[in-house]
């Protein structure tokens, strides 16, 4: 039990060499007692420690591992056993230096994300540049990060560029280029450039404290499967030391009772699901990826079902201007382009942000306002600039406004063509003449076909894409991304209902969305997933799975790590178990001896914390098509002005 | 034994070498003895012994020597 790192395997080597010498003595003399004599000091040399623990757990009025080991070796030295005391405590001390040694490896993940934690702090104070602890860095102070150093503290960046490796907070191992504005957080590292950095929060306070917190909680909080064991463990133990009492006094076979003390150690009992579990857990933190806690782990490898907000996470969430149909023969792109930049000027619709970047980018400023702005809910916008009236918007507006003499027919046409291919189609009309049709869409990310590719590979049956957005624009992605279905034209309590329809069919459902306007979806969800939570705290903390990163492909890993982890956990159990059903029926048909048993015992808690070394592992990568970057479509809001469009 | 008028602080200390979850009550009862500490929780799977108590009567030196008097290494936690 002494954690002395240079005096670790002291104790088992003395006693080693100790039994090792005694053997050889046997077999070179005739006479005994050298070699009683040695396998006795070695039983002391390696038994002391353990009693001495045994003592202090007693002192504490616990009924430990080290009294069982300690009964059984002093039991087997006064009935004349000396090699079992010796082979007993001699195992037990090279098992248990093994096993602290091993243990602290399965914490290694969590240990490390600790170790990034920022020591010190530059800052800038009377215009001095000071090195103060990094927890003691005020709230809005001027930090300087320099190259190669450790950003102490979350905050903006207010002035410089650099590149950080954000590795500690998101897993992702390419550095970051910052600029002013830009978020930093503590615990990452300058690769390059020079910041200036304005401290929101420090200390407690900061991404990286709250994910060690996380991760924390989430390692101790018990899963169903381990209440099971420890209430299995806990009735183990005290149920064989009776037996043992039992068994010795009525048989009068005093080695057949102390070997089942030996046996009533539950080691691989009690530690076969934490192992798996911190190990699991440490790994996913390292990958950028927190889950809750056991309960969540073994929920999330049973996901049969995902259902994805659209925007934001199959798309971009940024709609972009993709055409521009010119029909009037007097008039060219850009004075299409421009009428409609110039009526949508005054408008607050996401859709005029995209028109007129478009048209700033062609060079086309749109100086003034229109002197009259005029939004039409559910068809569009009338504006009158220069004196004209400008119409930008669907069939319905141009039937609402202009005469009866002019022929849209071909303006219609156009515009559900575009609408087919999944784009946002409105038609611009000066006066009584249509100019032309301009289109505005969101772009898929290109990984997301690859994600929903590896959501199957991994063992997700129905990837379900839940959407405010109109039909068409949602089958449009839904073909790009090779989604299994698609739901359109959704208020938020509808994905809350498209959510428990699922359930209601047998899915064990993820829900991934931004939280804001999915709360309930997300909570009804067997396990409510964020991405890109490393920039809020709130997500950080709630989120049943939080991905860091705003990185598609977490999604399918954390789901097949997290089945890797409960598979894990099942063959510890199974080891666990199969070691005392084993050493039971070894002991009452005879052949396991005290020195077997320790033997088995300690191997089988080596082998599980083995096999949950194996976890910290990084998985295979899941081979894939590459990502298609082509498919365009339309953005999440639709022409519609109504309040209930609004709410998406 | 909670004396609600003391002015108690939650200390967390990360240990190294906890090897089986029987230290876990060995570590709580060696410092839930001590003067000032009103509450102890050792969590094994992530390592960490979580105190509340009285700085000014039990500090967190003390905490540290009373886990090395149960036998491992502990360090207080910055957050």
């Amino acid at each position: 039990m002494e954690t002395r790192r240079d005096g670790r395997w002291t104790v088992p080597l003395v006693s080693g060499l100790l039994i090792g010498t005694s053997l050889v003595t046997d077999v070179l003399t005739s006479v005994t007692w050298p070699g009683r004599l040695m396998m006795v000091a070695a039983a002391i040399v390696a038994g002391t420690p353990i009693v001495r623990n045994a003592i202090r757990a007693l002192t504490a009025r616990v009924v430990g591992i080290d009294l069982l080991v300690s009964v059984a070796a002093t039991g087997a030295v006064v009935i004349g056993e000396y090699w079992e005391a010796a082979a007993v405590t001699f195992l037990f001390a090279i098992g248990h230096a093994l096993e602290t040694a091993t243990l602290d490896r399965t914490r290694s993940a969590l240990a490390e994300l600790v170790a990034v934690a920022p020591d010190v702090a530059v800052v800038v104070r009377d215009g001095q540049q000071v090195e103060v602890p990094a927890g003691e860095v005020a709230v809005g102070e001027r930090v300087l990060v320099k190259n190669g150093a450790k950003v102490p503290v979350d905050g903006e960046v207010v002035d410089g560029t650099g590149a950080l490796d954000e590795s500690s907070i998101t897993g992702e191992s390419i550095p970051v280029e910052k600029v002013a504005g830009d978020r930093v957080f503590a615990g990452t590292i300058a690769k390059g450039g020079f910041l200036q950095v304005r401290a929101t929060g420090v200390g407690a306070d900061t991404t990286l404290a709250r994910i060690v917190h996380r991760v924390e909680e989430a390692q101790d909080a018990k899963a169903r499967t381990q209440q099971f064991m420890d209430r299995f463990s806990a009735w183990y133990t005290p149920a064989i030391i009776v037996l043992a009492l039992f068994a010795g006094l009525l048989t009068g076979d005093v080695v057949l009772g102390l070997t089942l003390l030996v046996i009533g150690c539950p080691g691989a009992l009690v530690i076969s699901i934490p192992v798996s579990i911190v190990a699991g857990i440490g790994r996913a933190a390292k990958d950028g990826m927190l889950i809750k806690g056991g309960e969540f782990l073994e929920t999330s490898a049973r996901i049969t079902a995902v259902a994805l907000d659209k925007t934001g996470t199959l798309t971009e969430g940024r709609p972009r201007l993709t055409d521009v149909v010119v029909l009037d023969a007097g008039s060219d792109r850009g004075e299409v382009l421009t009428w409609a930049a110039r009526a949508e000027a005054g408008s607050e619709h996401p859709l005029a942000r995209p028109i007129l970047a478009a048209a700033a980018s062609d060079g086309r400023s749109t100086p003034d306002l229109p002197e009259r702005t005029e939004p039409v809910p559910g068809k569009g916008i009338a504006a009158t600039a220069d004196g004209r009236r400008v119409l930008v918007g669907n069939a319905a507006l141009l039937d609402a406004y202009v005469v009866d003499t002019v022929d849209t027919v071909g303006a219609g046409q156009a515009a559900a063509g575009l609408a087919a291919a999944g784009r946002t189609p409105m038609i611009v009309a000066v006066d009584d003449r249509v100019l032309g049709v301009i289109a505005v869409a969101d772009q898929v990310r290109p990984d997301a076909a690859g994600m929903v590719a590896d959501l199957h590979a991994a063992g997700v049956s129905e990837v379900v894409m839940l959407t405010g957005d109109v039909q068409l624009v949602a089958e449009a992605i839904g073909r790009t991304t090779g989604v299994d279905e698609v739901h359109a034209g959704l208020l938020p309590e509808d994905k809350l209902d498209a959510v428990a329809a699922l359930q209601r069919a047998g899915h064990v459902v993820a829900m991934v969305g931004d939280g804001v306007n999915d709360a309930p979806a997300l909570a009804t969800a067997d396990i409510g997933v964020a991405m890109g939570a490393a920039g809020s705290a709130v997500a950080v903390e709630t989120a049943d799975i939080a991905l860091m990163a705003d990185d598609l492909h977490k999604l399918p890993e954390a789901v097949s790590l997290a089945r890797r982890t409960v598979d894990n956990m099942r063959q510890n159990i199974t080891i666990a178990l199969a070691t005392v059903a084993f050493l039971l029926l070894g002991v009452l048909l005879g052949g396991v001896t005290m020195a077997i048993g320790m033997l088995v015992h300690e191997a089988s808690v080596l082998l599980v914390i083995a096999n949950a070394m194996r976890l910290l592992q990084p998985a295979p990568a899941p081979s894939r098509p590459p990502a298609d970057p082509a498919g365009t479509i339309t953005t999440g809001a639709d022409r519609t002005r109504s309040p209930a469009a609004s709410a998406r | 034994m909670t004396t609600t008028t003391s002015p108690t602080t939650r200390t967390v200390l990360r240990a190294e070498g906890f090897s089986c979850p029987s230290c876990v009550s060995r570590i709580e009862k060696q410092v839930g003895r001590l003067p000032g500490v009103d509450d102890v929780k050792v969590r094994f799977a992530s390592a960490r012994v979580e105190v509340d108590h009285d700085p000014a009567v039990t500090s967190v030196d003390d905490l540290v020597a009373a886990v090395a008097q149960a036998g491992y290494t502990a360090r207080p936690a910055s957050f």
